[in-house]
């Protein structure tokens, strides 16, 4: 049990919160910028701050995040931590096994490896640090900043990191009392803390001279556990081997953990491994494999992966704007749909999927909000851009999206299809690996070749970077497989139009607060450059065929897109003409004529004589079979009746018109033609409805609607990073240094207050926002003490969220109260935790927590020597008891 | 090369740029590996096919080669999922070899066990291989050689076939160095086989089986007798027809030491056996009470030497019966690898890979093939007609629209066009061709005419004695005709492709003087006979030859060759 305060002794260890206090305000906010979690919300007293970093929640986010070699070097710390300190309470052991501060030198013999892995464990040691995942537990200074002082660090690790790092840190066993002769000084030589510095042959010829008389077979037991799990079987009595267990179990080199079982203690686990934790440290990630390809192809198969996406979301647009495909029910596009479009797009269904969700993303296409709802392409300047600027705009919509589309077709929990479009694609943590997996490739990225990685070996990479939370191989694979799609990679390798949006969106990041893509961004450029030329002319044939040698420019294509039929696209073009294509350029209003004309402009050849006669001859029959539509008819066997009817002045509003001398169409309905044919004094018949009646099809044009007013609304999972939107961190800090600044002044006057009143200061209990002071001795005095002598009210307090500064009548905040929970487990002393009881009246005990874990704390009442289960939401406050003397010696 | 002629497409098309400057290089490189699908006048379009490739394996050409012609040629940079493909196809070739062991006979080797294990495990090996001899070997039974070859190629693992050939029974074959006369006047001419084709047979003989391709007109069947020349067995050669089986005797009577005695006829009419047998593949494939019956043909002899001409149409029950021939040494001969059916796969497993392949382009600049102008006369049917047509039964509407009676001014217009030519008028339907002979006051013959009658019409139109003649389909494949040069369609057989081609080819031999060839098909528009025509055009433009349409109102009788290219 220990004491920061001023007044208690400087010998004493100090607490994981002392040390966040002491550290330097940059520090402070490099702390909150790693770990963006304990900015949000604000903390409101650094303990407060102290005690969520401990938390079960955040250390587990901030390990999620460590790479391979800071949880090598927060395990080594751990399993360090027991030898290099005495077991809390005992008091009799006579001091630690092992002499000196746990330093970060200490740490990289530990881990051993060469000399340049040594400056990239330090690199790493101060970087847990920094997070708090690691702490100096040194007897420190106030002003310490816990990296300038002259002496070593102590460190420890953040309390709550043992529970999530396991029993057993880096497969060694528990520390164990009392170590055999010479081990600990073995150990403690080769890892540095003991002078002379000797390496692994100290800890052999230790080995060697306490094992000199062991039965056969000791030392394979011993080097079978030597690098975990450090637990055994006990072989069956009477046997060889368990003579050997016997013997090494006495000889304290084994310990019987139960009946069945011995395990391996840590310092003997540490002499076998000769000093180390770990056989090497993993400095750096591994090297991707895959193969390499010249930056050339990797630009030019992206340049037409990217023309390729901006022509089928086009091909999307324009299928939705003549025939909508309707919203699912549960939201998403039908799979039927979604076959009928991958038919149109001449792609498979994942990446028409793709398509479909990156024209969503971009704001080209969306749900219209009607009943039922349909999906139709938004009314939008895209169409207006070059293809490199509609690619970009996809591309940095892309970028920054929040869905996984790579899951249509596969099934959720309840069996049901995952849609494209559908709301349960939605997946908050997709940018942050997208971002890793480009993060991989942009690393491989030369000036004249490119690394391009297999999925397996990105997965590789990144389960060094975050050891414990490997991303699954398929989403890293839906992602790669998006990046080809969209011509972020090409041949699987970072293209330079990828690294450019990248880099685009690295920078937009720097200069916060503007949005990526609101001015024509230099992505576009750099995919224009690495496009194929652009080409105005083709190569008519004679077999009707036209060869477009490059990349079609746009009045081409669209001329192309017209009158012909592709028959195969990539660098160059190949297109056909036919009946069918050339109708469809009449049918569009193109003329014979014209068409030839565009033709022979376009073409360095004449223009075939069979393709002419095509032209000409699809031209002559085009139009000779017509069709219109009308709402009813009018026949009769006289031609004379109706030559009348046709210019009759009180009939105009009918629409008729003469298809042939005894037919009228009329534009109006059957019954209102009958109506106003009566009304003249005609006696007509209606004929009954015989399918001749031709209905006009529903007008498609018009079916598109205006744009959301800003493009991030209708982007998809675009909302800021929770990281953003937390407060300035260095605010955050000036803010919480107020308040400690405010709190000590307070702290001291109830110090002074306190000896007035001949009361001990409850240790640890700085008045800090909602901590409410009670000392056991006297509780009333010090409350009335308090309340009379009110600190200092921070300037900063005034507009603070929380309660004034001054004693809060209400409940502890129950952060603050884990974190004394925590401590007192640490360091194995009693609290006094008030209790909601079953009636809700608060009963206060003086208890030993032995466990806290799953929202229930485990402690032992020495007084009544029971031990006694709370659930932790019912626990009020929890006060730290009185130093007692003894415990102090520690 | 950025400014390459070549353009190498995602799908596996390649664009060739002809009037590049370096398109001849890249056209002589390519060929081995990619097949020339068209050839209009100034791309073409080759494709790459599994097929193709491993046909360059088989004539040694390795993957690394392949793709560095690509990178070379290509203006762009050649998309990289291409080239891996490329690389991966062709390291499949060869894996697997059936050889012969001198202790267990046929079997199947390979220098990469788990493609042995993974062909083993498939369903469709089972029953085509005997036991395990070692992890790399396994024995094949003879009879099951062609079958497994074909389930290899569909598996993906073409295996090379070393296994060798029977010698089959000894027949002395030579060509002769003179032409033996056909008629009583012709005169003995001396003549050698064209380099190419002397090419082609060494290419066969080396690669022990397999395919040679040539274009129309280049003489494919001079190609059949050097080979049989070099073989010097007994022979079976398989034709499309018995039109065709004909020919094939008179070219081999004429330019072999083989005389009529030693050739046998194996057709619907004939059932002779000689050393020599020239069977029509649709003999082989009647069946009688569900059981093919001529089955025994196959085994009739000792095959040096079996010959398919045509063999890209081959009919899919051959492939079955051939199957069982693989001992023998095959030889196929073929325009074009490309199948209308797609049984590619087939054609490579069971008769072998490609071993010879000369260029189109190239044997027309060497002189053999003469440049052919192509004409398609358009006519617009008289009302009458129209209804007529219009109003008949779908099977009906063929025959009327190509016997139109207006075609019957046009084909005078036309030979009006060409005083000075050899014409010949070729057409289907009898009626229509008798009443033009009448018209033309040309002779006229069709399957009626005796031998006789034919042969001396034949002689006197060669002679120059008569310079209009009028045959029916039938009569047309059986002659050789230098001299025409100006061919005219009135009626063709349903618009194929391949037959047209094949007419064309055989009509427009080099002419003394150089003259152009012109061929001119008369159609109906608006009919299913200008949809046919449709097809037709397609082909010959892709093969290269300059097409045209024309009305039929805008001919007039002035002489051709003033408009002519």
């Amino acid at each position: 049990m220990a004491s920061s305060l001023p007044a208690a002794p400087a010998a004493t260890t100090r607490h994981f919160a002392d040390d966040l206090r002491q550290r330097s305000d940059t520090a402070l906010a490099a702390l909150l910028r790693a770990r963006p979690d304990l900015a949000a919300p604000s903390p409101s007293t650094l303990r407060s701050l102290a005690a969520r970093a401990s938390s079960r929640t955040s250390l587990e986010r901030a390990l999620a995040r460590a790479d391979a070699l800071t949880l090598q070097v927060l395990e080594a710390v751990l399993a360090l931590e027991p030898v290099f300190r005495a077991p809390p309470g005992g008091a009799d052991a006579g001091g630690p096994p092992l002499p000196g501060p746990l330093s970060p030198e200490v740490v990289t013999w530990a881990l051993g490896g060469s000399a340049d892995d040594r400056s990239l464990v330090e690199a790493a040691v101060h970087r847990a640090v920094e997070q708090a995942l690691l702490w100096d537990g040194g007897p420190g200074t106030e002003q310490s900043d816990g990296q300038g002082s002259d002496r070593a660090a102590d460190l420890r690790t953040s309390p709550g990191l043992d529970e999530l790092l396991g029993p057993n840190p880096a497969g060694l066993g528990p520390h164990v009392e009392p170590v055999p002769d010479g081990l600990a000084e073995a150990v403690g030589r080769s890892l540095g803390s003991a002078p002379g510095r000797t390496g692994t042959n100290a800890t052999e010829a230790a080995l060697d001279t306490l094992l000199a008389d062991a039965p056969g077979g000791a030392r394979a037991i011993l080097d079978a556990l030597t690098w975990g799990p450090p637990v055994g079987v006990v072989p069956p009595a009477g046997s060889r081997p368990r003579d050997a267990v016997n013997w090494l179990v006495t000889a304290h080199l084994l310990v019987r953990s139960d009946a069945r079982h011995v395990v391996l203690p840590r310092l003997v686990g540490l002499a076998l491994r000769g000093g180390h934790t770990h056989r090497a440290p993993h400095t750096r990630p591994p090297e991707p494999q895959g193969r390499t390809v010249p930056t050339a192809t990797a630009d030019a198969e992206a340049a037409s992966a990217a023309l390729e996406l901006v022509r089928r979301v086009r091909l999307l647009r324009q299928s939705w704007d003549d025939s909508p495909s309707s919203v699912l029910r549960a939201g998403g596009l039908g799979v039927r749909d979604l076959r009928r479009i991958a038919a149109l797009l001449e792609a498979d269904e994942p990446a028409t999927a793709f398509v479909v969700e990156v024209a969503a993303l971009a704001g080209l296409v969306r749900d219209d909000g009607e009943a039922p709802p349909s999906y139709v392409p938004t009314v939008t300047d895209w169409d207006d851009l070059d293809d490199a600027a509609r690619w970009a705009r996809l591309a940095e919509a892309w970028l920054t999206a929040r869905r996984a589309p790579w899951l249509v077709g596969s099934r959720d929990d309840k069996g049901a299809l995952r849609a494209p479009l559908s709301p349960d694609l939605q997946r908050p943590w997709v940018p942050r690996l997208r971002h890793s997996v480009l993060g991989v490739l942009a690393a491989a990225r030369d000036a004249d070749a490119v690394l391009a990685p297999t999925p397996d070996a990105v997965v590789e990479v990144l389960t060094w970077h975050t050891p414990r939370s490997v991303p699954p191989a398929s989403a890293v694979e839906g992602l790669l497989a998006e990046a080809e799609w969209l011509g972020v990679t090409g041949a699987g390798a970072l293209s330079a139009p990828g690294l450019a949006l990248l880099e685009q969106d690295a920078s937009a990041n720097r200069t916060a607060g503007s949005p990526a893509g609101q001015e024509p961004s230099d992505v576009a450029g750099v995919l224009r450059a690495v496009l194929p030329h652009e080409v105005d002319e083709i190569l008519l044939q004679g077999d009707l065929t036209g060869i477009v040698p490059g990349r079609p420019s746009r009045e081409l294509a669209r001329l192309l897109e017209r009158s012909t039929d592709v028959e195969s696209r990539g660098a160059a073009t190949t297109v056909r003409f036919s009946p069918a294509s050339v109708t469809r350029a009449l049918d569009q209003g193109e003329t014979a004529d014209g068409l030839l004309d565009e033709l022979a402009h376009r073409s360095p050849v004449p223009v075939p004589q069979p393709l002419e006669y095509l032209v000409r001859d699809t031209a002559r029959r085009h139009g000779a079979v017509r069709v219109g539509s009308a709402s009813a008819y009018l026949r009769a066997a006289d031609a004379t009746v109706l030559a009348g009817l046709e210019h009759d002045p009180s009939l105009t509003g009918l629409g008729l018109v003469r298809l042939a001398p005894t037919v009228l169409a009329a534009s109006v309905p059957a019954a209102a033609l009958h109506e106003a044919l009566r009304s003249r004094g005609l006696v007509s018949a209606l004929e009954g409805p015989d399918g001749r009646v031709l209905v006009a099809r529903r007008g498609v044009t018009g079916r598109a609607i205006p744009a959301p007013r800003s493009a991030a609304a209708i982007r998809m999972g675009s909302a800021a990073d929770v990281a953003t939107r937390a407060p300035d961190p260095e605010a955050l800090v000036a803010e919480l240094r107020a308040v400690e600044a405010a709190a000590r002044a307070g702290a001291r006057a109830r110090a002074d207050a306190a000896e007035v009143a001949h009361s001990v200061a409850a240790p640890g209990a700085v008045p800090l926002r909602g901590y409410r002071v009670v000392s056991p001795a006297v509780p009333v005095t010090a409350d009335e003490v308090t309340v009379t002598a009110p600190p200092e009210p921070a300037p900063s307090s005034s507009n603070g969220p929380d309660a004034p500064l001054d004693d809060d009548p209400g409940t502890q905040h129950p952060a603050d109260g884990l974190a004394l929970l925590r401590d007192a487990l640490r360091d194995g002393s009693t609290v006094i935790i008030e209790v909601a009881g079953h009636t809700g009246r608060l009963e206060r005990r003086e208890l030993k927590p032995l466990n806290l874990d799953g929202g229930r704390l485990r402690a032992l009442d020495p007084d009544r020597e029971a031990e006694l289960t709370i659930a932790v939401h019912r626990i009020a406050s929890v006060l730290p008891t009185t130093p007692r003397p003894e415990a102090n010696q520690n | 090369m950025p400014d390459g002629p070549l353009i190498v497409q995602s799908d596996k098309t390649l664009l060739l740029e002809v009037d590049h400057p370096s398109a001849e290089q890249a056209r002589r490189s390519i060929a081995p590996f990619a097949e020339l699908e068209r050839a209009p006048e100034h791309v073409h379009t080759y494709r790459l096919t599994a097929l193709g490739l491993w046909n360059a394996r088989a004539a040694g050409h390795d993957a690394e080669q392949v793709v560095n012609t690509l990178i070379e040629f290509s203006r762009y940079p050649v998309p990289h999922a291409l080239l891996v493909d490329v690389a991966e196809t062709m390291s499949r070739y060869g894996r697997l070899q059936l050889a012969q062991d001198p202790a267990h006979g046929l079997v199947l080797r390979t220098t990469d066990r788990a493609v042995l294990a993974e062909v083993l495990k498939s369903k469709r090996t089972a029953g085509l291989v005997g036991a395990r001899i070692d992890e790399s070997t396994v024995t094949v039974h003879p009879s099951e050689r062609g079958h497994l070859k074909q389930v290899l190629v569909k598996l993906g693992w073409p295996a090379e076939d070393l296994a060798g050939y029977v010698d089959g029974e000894k027949h002395p074959i030579e060509l002769s160095p003179t032409t033996h006369p056909r008629t009583p006047h012709e005169q003995a001419a001396p003549w050698e086989m064209r380099p190419y084709q002397a090419q082609a047979v060494d290419g066969f003989w080396h690669g022990g089986s397999g395919v040679v391709v040539l274009p129309c007109g280049a003489g494919k069947t001079i190609v059949g007798a050097g080979a049989m020349a070099k073989s010097g067995t007994t022979t079976l050669i398989l034709v499309t027809n018995t039109v065709s089986a004909r020919q094939w005797r008179d070219e081999l009577v004429r330019r072999t030491t083989l005389t009529e005695d030693e050739i046998g006829e194996y057709s619907g009419t004939k059932k002779e056996i000689k050393p020599v047998t020239i069977a029509t593949y649709q003999v082989l494939t009647t069946k009688r009470k569900g059981v093919y019956t001529h089955l025994e043909l196959l085994d009739a002899r000792d095959w040096g030497l079996v010959l398919y001409d045509e063999v890209h149409l081959l009919p899919a029950p051959v492939f079955r019966m051939t199957a069982d021939l693989q001992a023998r040494r095959r030889l196929g001969l073929t325009a074009t690898l490309v199948r209308e059916d797609g049984r590619e796969d087939e054609v490579f497993s069971l008769i072998g890979p490609k071993r010879f392949d000369a260029p189109w382009k190239d044997i027309e600049a060497q002189g053999y093939i003469a440049p052919a102008d192509c004409v398609e006369v358009r006519l617009t049917l008289p009302e009458s007609e129209r209804m007529t047509y219009a109003t008949a039964e779908t099977e009906d509407k063929y025959r009327l629209a190509a016997s139109a009676s207006g075609k019957k001014k046009v084909v005078e217009q036309i030979v009006a066009r060409h005083p000075d030519d050899q014409v010949l008028v070729i057409g289907q339907y009898i009626d229509q061709l008798e009443e033009l002979a009448e018209h033309l006051g040309a002779p006229i013959i069709t399957g009626q005419t005796t031998n006789k009658e034919r042969q001396r019409l034949f002689g006197a139109f060669r002679e120059g004695e008569i310079s209009r003649l009028v045959v029916s389909k039938v009569a047309n494949y059986s002659v050789d005709l230098p001299e025409a040069s100006v061919a005219i369609q009135v009626s063709g057989s349903f618009g194929s492709r391949q037959e047209e081609a094949q007419r064309l080819g055989r009509i427009m031999r080099p002419k003394a003087d150089g003259r152009t060839a012109h061929f001119y098909a008369v159609v109906a528009r608006d009919t299913v006979d200008q949809d046919f025509a449709a097809h037709r055009q397609r082909f010959l433009a892709e093969q290269g030859y300059a097409y045209r349409i024309v009305d039929a109102e805008d001919l007039d009788g002035s002489p051709a060759d003033s408009t002519a290219p």
